[in-house]
């Protein structure tokens, strides 16, 4: 077991209510950018926080390098790099005088002004961390997550707020990480394209439960979902919309008024994944009625 | 690094980050400072009735008090609390030994701050405002003491209470009433002799009465002993008080920011 660094098994955990975690189990191995996707209020951060130490009165199982993340101590959090949601702490201090705080945390940090040069922040090194523009706030924030050396990094929708090239940088990066470090990476996100570039494996979260978990083609063929004919009298969801346009061709007896044929992609199965999950789907219109 | 250095280097840092910022700094500065250049120099000059102390003399503990009293439990967790919003307190928690290390840097801060008023304090009050300085070595050991071990007991009261509220605009609110009350109660502004028994009790379990009397026993001749309870200042007790707020709050305080969230 020892290359399983994340092991989650039957996770629940309830905000008075309302039950954010329903029963969550996952296995991240070594070396592995794992992505969690869904929805906002699916359940995601939580379930990051938790692994994170940072949440108790959950139940269930859950360990992360081995400990039980609420109670492991400052030895566990120094090979722990947390990237959460929208940072804005420590607005006053300078870019590299932060950095360099937060690398004596740890034993063996990485060399600070590198670190800057690969996030791109050189030239912001000193500017304070306030002023800083959002993509340059978010790379902060992934320095400070991993000048540590970590070996597992937790990166709660870490580029949002990015230009497509930092996107690609960032990328970058991280698939230098794990494959060179073996950095494990627990990625959440609501981009699709992201997680399909960056990760091996993507678990879907939604209501509280991975509804299905895999290699981004196995995702897409977990989740076909009906392809879409609109006309101007109706729509239709079918697995075989060209036989649909052709009965319609022939009702019509001609050209179909205002014909459109739309195959999903594969956010639209995404989509269609979550909400049959939330239990909200709607039933297929059927055409022809007004 | 081990969390204590680093704590201290830290809160070097974010006190150079926060004089760097005038308006924080004035903020800082003016209103106790202020308040007593201000009355020193109008009323300084007069003696307490009935005594041949004068007024200058007889407010600078007082206002030394405040200035501690004030810096640890309401500057302090307006501080945190803001730090608790920012999210800076959440960072603190992803690193290893994050929360000590941030305790330290806060306490690092307030004991400057503390120090910057109470320099300043003493500047004007010397030259300016004709008040003595501390006699004796032993005086002025004990100044430096009860000034140290007085924040000391107050700063991880104020952390605590920093944790606990909602926000910085509350802390503020929060805490203005009860530091008020307890500066009234507790004998720095006005000799405890005249309040009730059950009063002077509870003033007695704050470090706030202890520290007073302490800066007292600096600035103040034992000619106005008579003013003290039981006619004695005893700094043995003082320092006993002191000591046991300081390391109780020591050992709470880091448990109780562990478990805070906030982001």
């Amino acid at each position: 077991m020892h290359d399983v660094v994340i092991r989650v098994r039957g996770l629940r955990m309830a905000y008075g209510p309302i039950q954010v975690l329903n029963g969550v189990d996952l296995d991240l191995r070594r070396g592995e950018v794992f992505t969690l996707l869904g929805p906002n209020g699916a359940g995601k951060t939580t379930l990051v926080e938790i692994l994170e130490g940072f949440r108790t009165g959950w139940s269930g199982e859950a360990e992360v390098l081995g400990e039980n993340p609420a109670r492991a101590g400052d030895a566990w959090r120094a090979r722990l790099g947390v990237v959460m949601q929208s940072w804005r702490d420590h607005p006053r201090w300078r870019v590299r005088d932060l950095l360099a705080h937060v690398a004596a945390h740890y034993e063996k940090p990485r060399d600070v002004d590198e670190l800057l040069a690969t996030l791109g922040l050189t030239e912001a090194a000193h500017n304070r961390a306030g002023v800083l523009s959002g993509g340059q706030r978010r790379r902060l924030d992934v320095a400070l997550g991993i000048v540590g050396r970590p070996e597992v990094l937790f990166l709660d929708e870490p580029t949002t707020g990015f230009d497509p090239e930092a996107r690609r940088e960032f990328h970058l990066l991280i698939e230098r990480l794990a494959g060179e470090e073996g950095l494990t990476v627990l990625l959440t996100t609501h981009d699709l394209a992201e997680a399909e570039r960056l990760s091996e494996r993507i678990a879907v979260l939604a209501a509280g439960r991975v509804v299905t978990c895999g290699s981004p083609a196995e995702l897409a063929r977990a989740v076909q979902v009906p392809s879409l004919v609109r006309w101007e009298d109706g729509e239709l969801e079918t697995a075989d919309p060209s036989g649909v346009a052709w009965d319609l061709h022939q009702r019509y007896g001609g050209p179909v008024p205002g014909l459109e044929l739309r195959r999903p992609t594969l956010e639209e199965s995404y989509l269609d994944l979550i909400e049959e999950a939330r239990g909200t789907r709607e039933t297929a219109t059927v055409g022809g009625t007004r | 690094m081990n969390a204590t250095p680093l704590g201290l280097r830290r809160g070097w840092t974010e006190q150079l980050n926060l004089w760097s910022d005038r308006k924080e700094l004035l903020n800082a500065l003016i209103g106790t400072v202020g308040t007593y250049v201000v009355l020193v120099l109008f009323i300084g000059g007069n003696n307490v009735p009935g005594t041949s102390v004068s007024m200058a003399a007889f407010m600078t503990p007082g206002f030394l008090a405040f200035a501690v009293f004030s810096t640890g439990l309401t500057v302090l967790p307006t501080l945190i609390a803001a730090d608790r919003e920012e999210g800076t307190l959440m960072r603190a928690r992803t690193l290893p030994r994050g929360i000590r290390v941030y305790l330290t840097g806060r306490a690092v801060t307030t004991l400057l701050t503390i120090a910057l008023n109470a320099a300043l304090v003493l500047l004007v009050a010397v030259p300016l405002a004709g008040v003595a300085a501390p006699a004796t070595p032993a005086r002025w050991f004990t100044l430096v003491w009860v000034l140290v071990l007085g924040a000391l007991a107050v700063v991880p009261i104020g952390a605590m209470i920093g944790s606990l509220v909602s926000g910085p605009k509350t802390a503020a609110a929060m805490l203005a009433l009860p530091a008020m009350l307890l500066m009234l109660i507790s004998g720095v502004m006005f000799p405890l002799e005249s309040l009730p028994g059950v009063v002077r009790g509870i003033a007695q379990v704050f470090p706030l009465y202890w520290q007073g009397l302490g800066l007292r026993a600096v600035f103040l001749p034992d000619s106005v002993l008579a003013a003290e309870l039981g006619h004695s200042r005893p700094l043995g007790r003082a320092a006993a008080v002191l000591g046991a707020w300081a390391v109780g709050g020591m050992v709470l305080a880091p448990w109780l920011l562990r478990r805070v969230r906030g982001r």
